[in-house]
């Protein structure tokens, strides 16, 4: 078996003629936690999609516990262990917060696993269990989030991608939920993370890369790169830009 | 006084027979956004093929909507995977003339196979009078019309609301993209609305061919009664379509008692416009749906 | 470079302006040449291009996707009926009250259906159609459900008649064409894209909406008298039948819904398509259907869509490019 969980390779994904990923290649370190630090529109979120089969890639490969997932639909990857908490955490708001996590166990391999699922989110998120019965469209921007990482893990995923991780939410709460992602990290689920802030996306990862205008400028261990240099590259100063 | 309480009762009783008309437009205008021009015909499609399968084999009613409902879901699934799933994400428009278009085909089909002619499919039940005091007479195909409306739409309610599938499919219309990647097939969960759609017209199909007549043709009147079940219920509301046949039930039947019976539908059009104007995303309505 | 661009364009424009003469003309003198069976084909073809154009105008550049346009039709034919057959006065008179009375009831029937949006607008107004349809079944005044035969239609100087229809062809395509190039049409075609931004920039959705509602019931008006003059008979029940707005809706979906080509494309299809089908009596409808529905599902956009997908087709120059 690989160390990598996740590699992509050479990947290229356009919109007409508009080129968002050109030769982007990335590996995900098994158990790891791994991020992609990059500005608006530097196209992270269309690698991520990629990943997920949600776009279809112009050239290179997607390769997923050694299996070449290129090309497949969200849904067939999803039932192969690989989840996603897409940005703005899309919960679905008509329905309440159990609906909600239900959805998260959808395909058969989860489901059978039900009832453990269930217990280990609670215990996690204990304010999930209180709003249980909840319209998921009253809680919290917080809790939104937190409700779209525990719907993950009832997925029972192997690996966990969190897009824009951070957005819209107060400082105390974003740290809340890296402690979060640092327990289920604990019990062996890798994460892939987009988060708009490099400082704490450097602190709270093992390996980083750096997203500039569709391609991959940087990278290394987190605790190596160095921070100056990496917000240069994200607000295209000198070289980079 | 005695008419006017038997056209308030049958009127109630009428819009049990409107709601299930309209419950499959309603999930199908609910789940993925389409309006089916097609509900009429492919209900009246229904009535005809319980008719064919009833002299098949003998009458025997759960045989014959059995057989039926088998038919209809096959069509079901072939019309929604290999033509409206096609074009459903390149707006509405296209969808809608798909629809549009089976529509005038299951139209001369059904005509060029069984010409222009009335058909029925009343038996000694739906013509009984089951309550028949000096106040107020009701026949046994309104009355079944009726308990056959609450049942399908207390169990379709269950359905969506409390099963597996049933969550899947209010998350696919929920959020798409957040449903895929649960792991739902999105396309699938459109089939299996349509496939249930088809079902609830089937019911409808026998219940409208019991209590009145039907021709070829018939679809098109029946396809406006159920609009105007469900823009008077809320598009996409379960509950709201009885709510909505019950409306239009009353309002044509008490049309015809206080106007006389040329303005029976007139009238159901016209209350239906008022609600429409009043409340312009129905009663039960979620407002923020597409 | 640049003059040189610009005489490029100053030469596709007199090439364009050279076709539209030549073709205006053909059509012109063709009743004196062609057969009589080739002349009615045409009144048809101009008839139903005019209705696909209101259609479009409303559906495709409003975002009114309206299954109530019969209405209009079958007022007018009435009208035609009233005047001409029971009152014995002159056609023109029937063009005159059907237009006025096509804006009176516009404006009457806007005020409850421009409160629905989408697709309670699209049922709203088909209900509108079939209430009137019920209505006159049972109007004495309109001889109930029997309906009259037009017979001065009987009389008419065909030739005539030709050029009347060939006027409202024209007539429908420039409105449509002058609406969309003035300072109106880059209004609708935000609204269209996205209703609240626009209204933000200050477009006055009601009144822009409401003006081209407005002009699609008067223009299909006076295209249903000249119908009605063709047809010879009416009764409620076709009068107001929705098969009127199916033929609309094909017409434009057809040959591409948004493009002013579309509808012209759509009509001359339509037509010699209905006329085909009649060697198929029973089978007309059925293959009409079934060619609508593998039509979009080969090009969902039309067939003007297709083409300027393809080859950037734009022939009346419509759309503004950056």
């Amino acid at each position: 078996m690989s160390d990598y969980i996740l590699q992509a390779e050479n990947l290229s994904v356009s919109y007409g003629d508009f080129i968002a990923v050109e030769n982007a290649s990335f590996k995900v370190a098994r158990g790891s936690i791994t991020t992609l630090i990059g500005a608006n529109g530097a196209g992270k979120s269309t690698m991520l999609k990629a990943l997920l089969g949600e776009n279809k890639p112009r050239a290179g490969k997607v390769i997923f516990e050694n299996e070449d997932i290129t090309g497949m639909k969200p849904n067939v990857i999803v039932r192969k262990g690989l989840t996603m908490s897409p940005e703005g955490s899309c919960v679905f708001d008509e329905m309440t917060v159990r609906e909600n996590l239900l959805m998260g166990c959808y395909q058969k391999r989860a489901a059978a696993k039900k009832e453990e699922l269930f217990e280990r989110v609670y215990s996690m998120f204990p304010i999930l269990k209180e709003k249980d019965k909840q319209l998921s469209s009253y809680l919290s921007g917080g809790q939104r989030q937190m409700l779209a990482i525990a719907r993950a893990i009832m997925a029972d995923p192997k690996m966990i991608i969190c897009d824009e991780i951070s957005l819209g939410l107060a400082p105390v709460v974003i740290g809340e939920i890296y402690e979060k992602i640092a327990e289920i990290n604990a019990s062996g689920v890798t994460f892939l993370i987009v988060d708009q802030d490099v400082g704490r996306s450097l602190e709270h990862s093992d390996y980083s890369y750096v997203v500039v205008k569709g391609g991959i400028v940087m990278e290394g261990k987190s605790a190596d790169l160095p921070v100056e240099e990496v917000k240069d590259a994200y607000f295209g100063i000198n070289k980079y830009a | 006084m005695e008419a006017l309480v038997q056209s308030i009762f049958s009127g109630i009783l009428l819009g049990g027979l409107y709601a299930v008309v309209g419950v499959g437009l309603s999930i199908v205008f609910g789940i993925m956004g389409l309006t089916n021009i097609a509900h009429g015909n492919m209900m009246i499609m229904c009535s005809f093929l319980i008719m064919v399968f009833g002299t098949m084999c003998g009458g025997n009613i759960i045989v014959m909507l059995l057989l039926a409902v088998v038919c209809v879901v096959v069509f079901g699934f072939l019309f929604q995977n290999f033509l409206v799933n096609k074009v459903i994400d390149k707006g509405a428009n296209p969808a809608l003339l798909v629809t549009f278009g089976i529509s005038i085909v299951i139209q001369n089909v059904l005509t060029l196979i069984f010409g222009a002619d009335s058909r029925s499919l009343q038996n000694a039940f739906s013509t009984k009078n089951i309550v028949s005091t000096e106040w107020l007479s009701i026949s046994g195909g309104y009355l079944l019309d009726f308990i056959v409306a609450v049942i399908v739409i207390l169990a379709l309610s269950f359905f969506i609301k409390n099963t597996r599938i049933g969550r899947a499919i209010r998350a696919s219309s929920n959020d798409v993209r957040a449903a895929e990647l649960m792991g739902v097939n999105t396309k699938m969960m459109y089939t299996v609305t349509m496939c249930i759609a088809m079902v609830t017209a089937c019911i409808a199909g026998l219940l409208v061919g019991q209590t009145f007549v039907f021709y070829p043709y018939s679809g098109p009147q029946y396809l406006i009664i159920a609009f105007g079940v469900v823009v008077i219920g809320g598009m996409g509301s379960i509950p709201g379509t009885l709510l909505g046949g019950i409306i239009l039930g009353l309002a044509q039947l008490l049309g015809s008692h206080f106007f006389g019976p040329g303005y029976q539908v007139f009238c159901g059009y016209i209350v239906m416009l008022i609600l429409l104007t009043v409340c312009p995303a129905g009663l039960l309505g979620n407002a923020k749906r597409k | 470079m640049n003059t040189n661009l610009r005489e490029q364009t100053n030469k596709s424009k007199l090439t364009k302006i050279i076709s539209f003469i030549v073709i205006i003309a053909v059509l012109a003198i063709f009743p004196h040449v062609g057969s009589d069976y080739g002349r009615n084909i045409l009144i048809l073809i101009f008839l139903y291009m005019a209705i696909g154009h209101m259609w479009n105008l409303l559906a495709g550049y409003t975002g009114l996707v309206s299954l109530g346009m019969q209405a209009f039709i079958g007022i007018s034919g009435y009208v035609l009926a009233l005047v001409v057959q029971v009152n014995g006065l002159p056609i023109a008179l029937a063009f005159v009250v059907a237009a006025v009375i096509a804006i009176l009831f516009a404006l009457l029937i806007s005020l409850p259906i421009f409160k629905m949006k989408g697709v309670y607008f699209t049922i709203g107004t088909w209900i509108i159609a079939e209430a009137l349809y019920v209505f006159f079944v049972n109007w004495k005044f309109v001889n109930f459900g029997i309906g009259y035969n037009i017979t001065a239609a009987y009389r008419m100087n065909m030739n005539a008649f030709y050029y009347m229809c060939m006027i409202i062809g024209i007539i429908a395509t420039l409105i449509v064409v002058v609406i969309l190039r003035s300072k109106m049409g880059l209004a609708l075609m935000a609204m269209r894209d996205n209703e609240d931004a626009a209204e933000m920039r200050g477009v006055r959705l009601y009144r822009t909406k409401l003006f081209c509602f407005l002009v699609a019931s008067v223009m299909t008006a006076i295209t249903g008298v000249a119908l009605y003059l063709n047809l010879a008979t009416i009764r409620p029940g076709p009068a107001f039948s929705i098969d009127w707005t199916v033929a609309m809706c094909f017409i434009v979906i057809i040959g591409g819904i948004g493009t002013i080509e579309g509808p012209i494309i759509g009509a001359i299809i339509y037509v010699l398509l209905t006329q085909f089908l009649y060697s198929f009596p029973g089978y007309s409808n059925l293959i009409l259907g079934i060619i609508a529905v593998a039509l979009i599902l080969a090009a969902p956009k039309g067939i003007m869509g297709y083409l300027e997908d393809r080859f950037g087709f734009d022939i009346f120059g419509i759309r503004r490019r950056l």
